[in-house]
């Protein structure tokens, strides 16, 4: 960037050299000396002249910039109209482009001071909104303690009498169906934690094998019940500190949503693990419809469900991978997602070693 | 420890328990009545925590069950309440709650020298053992 003032000198400069410099000449070739002589003073005079035209050009025009731009720079830290430098001047257009820069300034001033004031208040709706779905979940509960306990006490017949088998059929699915309103009810109470970053992380040193073995335990019973497989993909061992309750409800989230993708007596879910230097890349890979690529962009959002019209119908919270991110997030993480239509899903999530410092949304 | 515990053979019999069960909600109290009562265990109930509190003090039950989340003088209070008097290791409770309590928090009841604590919804079995770990403990 060249300073205008530089330009303005470099051009009078430039000229008043000029014009001394023909003079000069004119003088020294010239045959009568006294005309020579007249024209030297009156190229001496312009050439001065121009010069000292330029010094006050330089003044009324760059100094009044100059102080402007000084108070815009102010302004564009500030966000206020301090008018530190106080223009003067007689130029007009200088003084319309200050009083538009003034103007300007005060509207901006003005729309910040209503935003502020919105941000505040809608920080404080978020706030109200995070405490009613806490006090809503809270309230959900409550009554599931009853309905639960009468259905496990009906469904022990030594406890309330005998049941037939249809009466034992209905029970049997009230007690699942209550089960299915606590998960959605704790899924939302987590989900609500994690967006006010509440969420506790604890850290405890974790054995990579022996943590995929218990999932693959856990996971035993409701796969063979839908004749699939589920198999642990060989991985070099290793001890990772973080949050195991965690890392388990991220497995599980994941695997669940493979046992929904996949055909039963086809299907094959692999989990596994890839123990690097700084991190471990966790997977939960299976063999099923897969996801489209619109779906994958925002399956990771709060309440999204996959479009149920081609896909078999779902019955999760769609809160599942939202929760899952928000955990990855706050054990420093990142989840992702590979897939291809009738091919197959693969959900990874890599997390650091040794978190140094654990927290949720801030 | 409470002079009402049926004894036999020296030992409190783990099957016939008198429990004190202290929670604001009936129709919670109702149910873990009446599954306890099937069990042959013998309940009280208070639905309030200042009446829990003095019913906790006669000391004569085996184990109470604490609700923490109750209007006014809540499951917390009582527990300051008999810390304060240094009895609150003199009394099994188990704590349950619905609420937002944090793992964190629930340890430090029991370090402060609660028995245990349990998350509502209620696992009835895991609540009787519970109740049972806690009379023979």
């Amino acid at each position: 960037m060249i300073p205008i003032k530089h330009i303005l000198f470099l051009v009078s400069g430039v000229s008043s050299f000029i014009i001394f410099y023909m003079g000069l000449v004119n003088y020294l070739t010239s045959v009568e000396s006294s005309t020579g002589i007249i024209l030297l003073i009156f190229a001496t005079a312009v050439a001065a002249g121009t010069l000292l035209s330029t010094v006050y050009i330089s003044k009324s025009i760059t100094n009044p910039i100059e102080k402007l731009a000084q108070n815009m720079t102010e302004f564009s830290k500030t966000n206020k109209i301090t008018n530190k430098k106080s223009i003067i001047t007689n130029i007009k257009e200088i003084h319309e482009l200050n009083e538009n820069f003034e103007s300007m300034g005060q509207k901006v001033e003005k729309t910040l001071t209503v935003q502020k004031e919105y941000v505040v208040k809608l920080k404080e709706i978020d706030r109200k909104k995070a405490e009613f779905s806490s006090m809503v979940s809270h309230e959900l509960k409550t009554p599931l303690v009853p309905i639960l306990g009468y259905v496990q006490m009906l469904q022990k017949q030594e406890l309330m009498g005998e049941l037939n088998k249809k009466q034992l059929d209905a029970v049997d699915e009230i007690y699942a169906s209550a089960l299915k309103l606590q998960r959605l009810v704790g899924d939302i109470l987590t989900t609500q934690k994690l967006d006010l970053g509440k969420l506790e992380f604890n850290q405890e040193n974790i054995d990579i094998t022996e943590l995929l073995n218990s999932i693959i335990k856990d996971f035993s019973p409701i796969i063979s019940q839908k004749n699939i497989h589920i198999v642990k993909e060989s991985t070099k061992n290793g001890i990772i500190f973080s949050d195991k309750d965690r890392i388990n409800q991220v497995f599980s989230n994941l695997i669940k949503n493979a046992i929904d993708f996949v055909e039963s007596e086809k299907g094959q879910i692999t989990i596994g693990a890839k123990n690097d230097k700084e991190s471990v890349k966790f997977f939960v890979k299976d063999n099923g419809i897969g996801i489209s690529e619109t779906n994958q962009k925002e399956i990771f959002k709060t309440f999204y469900q996959i479009d149920t019209s081609t896909s078999r119908k779902r019955e999760g919270s769609g809160l599942g991978l939202a929760i899952c991110k928000g955990i990855i997030d706050g054990l420093g993480g990142k989840i992702w997602v590979e897939s291809k239509e009738n091919i197959g899903t693969a959900f990874y999530f890599e997390i650091p070693k040794q978190t140094i410092k654990i927290n949720g949304k801030k | 420890m409470s002079k009402n515990s049926t004894i036999k053979d020296g030992k409190r019999d783990s099957n016939h328990l008198n429990i004190l069960i202290i929670d604001d909600n009936e129709q919670i109290t109702k149910m873990l009545t009446t599954f306890l009562e099937l069990k042959n265990h013998k309940c009280t109930v208070a639905n309030d925590g200042k009446q829990g509190l003095v019913l906790i003090q006669e000391n004569k039950h085996d184990v109470v069950l604490l609700d923490l989340a109750m209007p006014e003088f809540d499951g917390y209070a009582i527990i300051k309440a008999l810390e304060s008097k240094d009895m609150l290791k003199n009394h099994k409770i188990i704590v349950f709650t619905a609420s937002t309590v944090t793992q964190d928090e629930l340890d430090q009841l029991v370090s402060r020298g609660v028995n245990s604590y349990i998350l509502k919804p209620i696992d009835i079995d895991l609540l009787l053992s519970k109740i049972i770990e806690s009379a023979i403990s």
